[in-house]
């Protein structure tokens, strides 16, 4: 696999970063986080066609930008031009994107309250991550408090549960109802969000960790697109742990795999048989089913699920490897990958 | 860059200006920061009394800091960009020692340290122009001197790699030190453009005879002639001759024997010369000029060199012209000369920091370079990636051991004082601590010291620094980091998350101190805080003895909750028999056998129901005897004995519950015990 990276830099740590989605074509654009800067932005970028030299193909232009008032947490795309971003300062707000011919533009249309507090201090308590599904926005903080919002009216919460008592780190939506989160222990959740609930877990499980007796947080949480019982969690100690919903006894399989913590777990968007992990190492690598020659062995069940013979399934391939600072969020779209990492660098895929 | 001065400042203060006019100054640890305040000297003479301001009058304390150009966001990516290439290099000198390819490999480092100041200088002059800098008279003055701090370093880097770094078996540098002044003196080239396109009405302008003395000075002959040929007369004989003098002029090529060159130079030379005498060029003055600035004619060099910008300007130009073979250490005294006429022609000239930290270059004089590059206002951001490169590169080794300069420690420091910098200031910490991985064991304690410094404002960024220190093998930084989270954490009243922070500090006071909380908060009121994570303590509870108590007691309690007596009364039984209860948890734990020693069918055997009536005399009686002498001696202070909780008032009473409670169960449990069919 031949696969061309260019490294731009931007002066800015990345915390997060997207594509702006397109149905038809190639993206050209994507929006960034920032974190732990004086001032953190928001920013709307677009690639350029580099006509000076001959080995780097795009470089990327800021378009427009928006100071933010802490760090990027979360951003995720409502729409085809809508936003949610997740603040350190514990509020989420909405953003629009105009595009344009020339400079394309940015704006935050709504504001939520502080959606993440702590009981007892005056102190922000950082929202930590958000997980969309339709116009449903799931958030949690190190406030252990699960919100769910709905991306028509951010100021009305429709749900909150007070799912932790201790800072939660991830959290995705398995489906419209239901909501996985995870916190600093491992622990990871799954929450009814419907309002008739009574905001109990309806069960909770431990990631598996090699060393018993020293935490494994779960930095990320991700559902299979297509079999949504299928959930993967990244950890602490850098390795993936898979589930099947169906049956969570015990984990369906165990993988440990990079030597650091994982930062991102993400599936590719428009082919669910390629997953993504980035790790604070500084590496992303790609797993990848392997094409099965005999079509009888094409059965319904999914790879991950298998167990020990997942290894034998999929194949892994390192896509950034040795930038020694760590990768905070990978975006794919098409055959491109973009990655926001600390040192300050926005990396462009080809081909992946 | 400014002149060699000490740069001053005036604070004003009236309290100072009064008393003597002195000031007292102190470094504010943790930074580049100065705290400056007034100051009465005391010397033996001086009566011992407050002075006649003391009390009357506040001191004012005003904090200096030192400006450095790296408030500028943009200069982030200049400085990522050369910690890639600085960890590149250090990965790279750690392979095989010896090879040859690697002097090449340094070249590489070299340029790639160069390229990124050249492509941050595009951006900043980029940026430069937007409208954001230009409306800001701050920002827009940090641009500037920006552009102009790394556009002098560059100058000099280049330098210093073509004397320096690249290798040349013939060791000519002549061409080399052509580009590098054509790439710093870009105007006459840009008007060698204009005057190529306007192709035969060039002639006319009128400049154009300057622009080609010019051309011929910084020796660029291709565009001289092609610019020549352009004129109208061109078809003249007198041109045609002086385009052949040109087009002939041998210039080495590699694998030329060089004896070969420089006779066949030496024929050129005199050739032309001996053209000049013969007036060949007469009809044409311009030419003719031309003509002899190419011969080397000092007497028309002078007259030219007066309208120079800086010294080094026409320097290899004139090499070029005079000694084509030129070597490094011929350089020394070729440019010493150059100067010396160069100043002779211009009075009044002054040299610039730039131009002198030039002049020291060419003459070998190393060491002063360094001192000099250490004052460019970049906060060592040049000298520390130099001399990083200088050692690795090792080529001057001999240099430094002549002029008794400790290169190895130097290199050492400077990345120390750099990396330190970096850690400190601006968030750059992640960049910081790669030049402190450098510094062996000096390094490592200022890491560890550095690290637990960064303010910290989410637990993302706690994690990252731990992260770092556990790569490190840094155990104390992140036991302190967990520590402060921990103790953050209990003053915010979520004790859930203080006491995962606890167990991750591994830390047993603190994990201790927070399971007595939980504890004791329990036995006070009856309500178990943070159960959740009691809960998923598992394998990690054996970090503290209370903390495998407190989720010990937690099963029996959840056995209980869910009417598991069975399992919660062996359990219970175990608890008391562990020895790992504390003091004040006695009382909670035997009342939490009265309901399973009353039931109706027995949930504790006859030989437990011993057991735990022996605890009662062996643990609590003592402690309730200990505890009376306590109240007895401190009667004021009765309330602070072990029992703080409710059940101190009527703890006898208790006790005689308990007592009657264990002997029912006793009778009961043996009657049962000793009917049960024999197996």
């Amino acid at each position: 696999m031949s696969m061309t990276v260019s490294a731009n830099y931007v002066s800015e740590k990345i915390s997060q970063i997207r594509w702006l989605p397109e149905k038809l074509t190639q993206s050209e654009r994507f929006v960034t986080g920032t974190w732990d800067m004086d001032t953190n932005f928001v920013r709307v970028w677009r690639f350029h066609e580099n006509t000076y030299a001959d080995s780097v193909e795009h470089t990327p232009r800021c378009n427009d930008k928006v100071a933010m008032e802490a760090d990027v947490t979360g951003i995720e795309f409502v729409n085809d031009d809508t936003f949610v971003v997740g603040c350190g300062d514990g509020r989420v707000s909405l953003f629009k994107v105009h595009r344009a011919v020339e400079e394309d533009q940015i704006r935050r249309t709504e504001h939520s309250e502080r959606i993440h507090a702590f009981k007892y201090s005056p102190a922000n308590a950082p929202c930590t991550a958000i997980s969309i599904y339709g116009t449903d926005i799931a958030t949690v903080g190190e406030d252990g408090r699960l919100n769910v919002l709905s991306a028509n009216d951010l100021k009305q919460v429709k749900r909150t549960i007070e799912a932790d008592s201790m800072s939660l780190l991830a959290v995705s939506f398995v489906n419209q109802n239901q909501v996985v989160t995870s916190n600093r222990m491992g622990v990871i959740r799954l929450f009814d969000v419907r309002s008739a609930g009574d905001g109990q877990p309806q069960y909770s499980f431990m990631a598996a960790s090699q060393d018993e007796k020293s935490s494994n947080f779960v930095s990320s949480i991700v559902t299979h697109p297509m079999q949504q019982h299928v959930l993967i969690c990244g950890t602490e100690e850098g390795s993936l742990t898979v589930w099947d919903l169906r049956q969570l006894e015990y984990p369906a399989s165990y993988l440990s795999t990079h030597k650091s913590a994982i930062t991102a777990i993400g599936f590719h968007r428009q082919d669910p048989s390629k997953l993504f992990t980035a790790a604070e190492e500084g590496a992303v690598w790609m797993w990848s089913d392997k094409k099965l020659i005999d079509a009888s062995q094409t059965d319904s069940s999914s790879a991950w699920l298998a167990g020990d013979r997942l290894t034998s399934l999929i194949n892994v391939d390192g896509i950034l490897t040795n930038i020694r600072k760590a990768v905070n969020s990978f975006d794919v779209h098409g055959s491109r990958m973009i990655c926001g990492t600390d040192s300050e660098t926005v990396y462009l895929i080809y081909d992946v | 860059m400014t002149e060699d001065t000490i740069p001053h400042f005036e604070i004003g203060d009236a309290l100072a200006m009064r008393c003597g006019n002195t000031l007292t100054a102190s470094f504010v640890p943790g930074g580049s920061k100065i705290a400056l305040s007034a100051y009465r000297p005391v010397k033996w003479s001086t009566p011992d009394a407050p002075s006649e301001s003391a009390g009357e009058e506040p001191v004012l304390i005003y904090m200096a800091q030192e400006t450095t150009l790296y408030t500028e966001p943009l200069l982030r990516s200049l400085l990522a960009e050369t910690n890639a290439a600085f960890t590149t290099l250090q990965v790279l000198s750690q392979g095989p020692k010896g090879d040859a390819k690697k002097s090449i490999d340094y070249l590489k480092i070299s340029r790639t340290y160069r390229s990124i100041i050249r492509c941050f200088l595009e951006k900043v002059e980029h940026a430069k122009k937007s409208p954001e800098v230009q409306e800001n008279e701050a920002t827009k003055e940090r641009h500037t001197e920006a552009i102009y701090t790394f556009y002098a370093i560059e100058c000099l880097w280049n330098l210093f790699e073509v004397l320096y770094i690249q290798q040349q078996h013939n060791q000519l540098i002549v061409g080399e030190l052509l580009e590098w002044t054509r790439f710093h003196f870009p105007d006459t080239e840009d008007s060698a453009t204009d005057l190529l396109l306007m192709a035969e009405e060039a002639s006319e302008c009128d400049n154009y005879w300057d622009t080609l003395k010019t051309l011929v000075m910084l020796g660029q002959l291709d565009v001289t002639r092609a610019i020549l040929s352009q004129h109208r007369k061109f078809n003249q004989t007198v041109f045609q001759t002086a385009d052949q003098v040109l087009k002939s002029m041998p210039v080495y090529q590699d694998g030329y024997a060089m004896q070969k060159f420089c006779s066949q130079w030496e024929y050129w030379h005199v050739d032309l010369e001996r053209k000049l005498a013969a007036h060949v060029f007469a009809t044409e003055p311009q030419l003719e000029l031309l003509m002899q600035l190419i011969s080397g004619s000092n007497k028309h060099w002078d007259a030219e060199l007066v309208k120079s910008q800086d010294w080094y300007e026409f320097l290899p130009g004139y090499l070029l012209f005079t000694r084509p073979a030129c070597k490094p250490f011929e350089l020394r005294i070729a440019a010493t000369n150059w100067i010396n006429r160069w100043s002779g022609l211009r009075p009044n000239w002054k040299m610039t920091q730039l131009s002198r930290m030039i002049m020291q270059l060419m003459e070998h004089d190393i060491k002063l370079f360094i001192y000099e590059a250490q004052k460019l206002g970049d906060s060592h951001w040049f000298a520390t990636h130099l001399i990083d490169l200088i050692y690795h590169s090792g080529q001057l080794n001999s240099y430094f051991e002549q002029q008794h300069i400790d290169l190895p420690s130097l290199r050492f420091s400077m990345i120390f004082e750099y990396g330190s910098y970096l850690m400190t200031s601006h968030k750059l910490w992640q960049l910081g601590i790669d030049y402190l991985d450098c510094c062996k064991q000096e390094g490592s304690a200022a890491i560890e010291l550095l690290l637990t410094r960064i303010p910290l404002k989410s637990e993302r960024q706690a994690f990252k620094i731990i992260a770092m220190a556990k790569e490190r093998g840094l155990v104390n930084v992140e036991q302190s980091i967990c520590k402060v989270l921990s103790k953050r954490a209990y003053a915010d009243q979520r004790y859930g998350n203080a006491l995962e922070w606890a167990m991750r500090s591994k830390d047993v006071l603190l994990v201790t101190a927070i399971a007595d909380f939980i504890l004791k908060h329990y036995s006070n009121t009856g309500v178990m805080l943070c159960p959740d994570v009691i809960t998923s303590i598992g394998a990690r509870m054996f970090v503290s003895p209370r903390l495998v108590f407190l989720t010990k007691y937690f099963e029996f309690y959840e056995f209980y909750r869910e009417r598991d007596f069975l399992s919660g009364a062996e359990l219970l039984v175990n608890l008391l028999a562990s020895k790992i209860t504390p003091d004040y948890f006695w009382p909670s734990l035997l009342i939490d056998a009265l309901p399973l020693l009353e039931s109706g069918d027995p949930k504790i055997f006859a030989k437990e129901t011993i057991a735990i009536l022996q605890h009662l005399e062996l643990e609590l009686v003592p402690i309730i005897e200990r505890n009376k002498l306590n109240t007895a001696k401190f009667n004021n202070q009765s309330s602070k004995t072990v029992f703080s909780d409710y059940r101190v008032e009527n703890v006898e009473e208790i006790l005689d519950l308990m007592r009657l409670a264990c002997a029912r169960n006793l009778s009961r449990a043996t009657i049962i015990e000793n009917t049960a069919p024999e197996a």
